[in-house]
């Protein structure tokens, strides 16, 4: 009986002892140890933290960028196609400038061209008569033989060759 | 290989339990009891070595105001002025007077030192190493720190700011973590050969017990000391039966502590001291043929036991840990005195 009182027996002296033991113990704890690790802890967890808001502010940042990218890309696009319709339609008008003025100049060549051979043609034509003229005055002085009045024949001639270009 | 293992376990067990059946066979022919159960619980004023040496431990005391300081008790015996009790650690002085306040280093008060400095060790080279960076600005590096991590962070998170409200919880996990660590190791050291669980003991579970208590009341909020003594929402009348047992309630709480881990490790070593002297019982009732026979089971039961000891050497400390957290998170709690207003509610809907 006595040796089981002995397990339940609270020993004031001892208790003492636990006491100033944990005092000093938390004490050391307190100062030395837990708060350094504690500090420790909490930087890295704040560190972590810090570093992923960091992150998802630089990828919503680069997403932006890629956004204003493409946007500007598609922007570049649309400007190069105008300039291009732009150009291409300027070409079409020179071109059919270019053709107008060249059919224009045609045209002015060939209406005095064939004011030219018409011209030549009346030239030819009243030389031809004179010619004409001329040798059949020869051709029938040389026929008739006889000297006639210049003058008289030449008009008779002249008369005849009217009506031959009437005819 | 694996048979050869096996034949080799085997060999060293049965040699292991020839060993205390030749030793019970000694003890025999003496008087005494086979096997002293309570003695392998009880303090001593000797520390057990490997091997069984003993150290004897210095004797501290105080009679009727005069303080006494010896080497050992033998010494103290050998002076003349102190006999020897018959029971236990006491000590009489030759005229008859009996010690009041005995000081003495005992064996549970080294290991409560050994679990202490071991706790501050660890917890030192860990503080040392974070503070030069490693885990602070880096991950913790290597097995050892992060096992370490693993307790700090849980006693942190998972007990001081799962029960203790607000930014206030900062300021115990000291404490916590402290206890939890020193806790563990008190019980562990009650695995080796020839230590002791000096959680075991009731002086040491009460004075923890004790400094929880007073942690908890020096912390108290104002709503806490309002609801042990004036119960807002509740009729006056009522006071009469309920401060007394709010009153008895603030004790019962670190006496529940106390009690629950001394009990628990008290159990747990008197189980396995028992278990294993069923060996010597054996041998002394029925002979050693018997007592060697049955031993392979009852130091397979031992091997058994002691895995559950290791476990609920952690268990205890968790639970004492976890329970001090509770009961300070609920004294430093502030109510914001929603109860008035629930009550007068509840009225409302009675009228």
């Amino acid at each position: 009986m006595a040796s089981v009182v002995g397990i339940l027996s609270f020993n004031t002296g001892f208790a003492i002892w636990v006491l100033i033991s944990m005092a000093v113990f938390l004490f050391f704890m307190g100062k030395y140890a837990v708060p350094h690790i504690v500090k420790a802890l909490e930087d890295r967890e704040k560190q972590i933290k810090d570093s992923l808001e960091a992150a998802e502010v630089a990828l919503a940042k680069a997403e932006q960028i890629s956004k204003d990218n493409k946007k500007a890309m598609k922007e570049a696009e649309v400007q190069a196609q105008k300039i291009r319709k732009e150009a291409l339609e300027d070409a079409e008008a020179l071109r059919s400038k270019k053709v107008e003025n060249a059919k224009k100049d045609a045209g002015k060549i060939l209406a005095d061209a064939k004011q030219t051979i018409e011209q030549e043609k009346k030239k030819a034509l009243t030389e031809l008569r004179g010619e004409v003229a001329e040798l059949a005055i020869k051709s029938a002085s040389l026929i008739i033989d006889a000297e006639l009045d210049q003058k008289k024949n030449k008009n008779l001639v002249d008369n005849f060759i009217k009506d031959l270009s009437k005819n | 290989m694996s048979q050869a293992l096996r034949l080799t376990a085997i060999t060293i067990l049965f040699l292991l339990v020839l060993n205390p059946v030749s030793l019970a066979a000694d003890n025999a022919q003496e008087d005494e009891p086979v096997i002293d159960v309570i003695g392998k619980v009880v303090d001593h004023d000797y520390l057990e070595l490997v091997g069984g040496a003993k150290l004897y431990l210095p004797r501290i005391f105080m009679v009727n105001g005069e303080w006494y300081l010896f080497a050992n008790t033998q010494s103290a015996v050998d002076t003349g002025e102190f006999e020897r009790a018959e029971e236990g650690l006491g000590l009489i002085r030759s005229d008859g007077e009996t010690i009041s306040l005995d000081m003495s280093i005992t064996s549970h008060l080294m290991y409560v030192w050994f679990g202490l400095i071991l706790t501050l060790f660890i917890t030192l080279w860990a503080s040392r190493k974070y503070k030069k960076g490693v885990g602070a600005t880096t991950e913790p590096k290597g097995i050892s720190q992060n096992l370490f991590e693993v307790f700090f962070v849980f006693i942190r998170d998972d007990i001081a700011k799962e029960y203790i409200p607000g930014d206030k919880h900062k300021k115990f996990v000291t404490y916590l973590f402290s206890v939890f660590m020193a806790i563990s190791f008190m019980n562990l050291f009650g695995l080796l050969p020839w230590g002791v669980a000096t959680t075991a003991d009731l002086t040491v579970t009460a004075t923890l017990a004790a400094i929880t208590f007073f942690i908890t009341q020096w912390n108290a909020s104002k709503d806490h000391w309002e609801h042990v003594f004036m119960f807002p929402g509740v009729h006056p009348a009522m006071r009469i039966i309920l401060t007394p047992v709010e009153i008895l309630g603030l004790f019962t709480k670190p006496f529940a502590l106390a009690v629950r881990l001394f009990a628990n490790m008290l159990s747990g070593k008197i189980m396995i001291v028992c278990v294993l002297g069923l060996i010597f019982i054996f041998t002394d009732i029925f002979g050693p043929a018997v007592g060697l026979s049955s031993s392979i089971f009852w130091v397979g039961l031992t091997a058994l036991l002691y895995i559950l000891k290791a476990f609920i050497a952690l268990l205890q400390a968790y639970i004492f840990t976890l329970l001090s957290a509770v009961f300070i998170g609920m004294a430093v709690e502030e109510h914001h005195h929603e109860h008035e207003s629930k009550v007068a509610a509840a009225t409302d809907v009675h009228v």
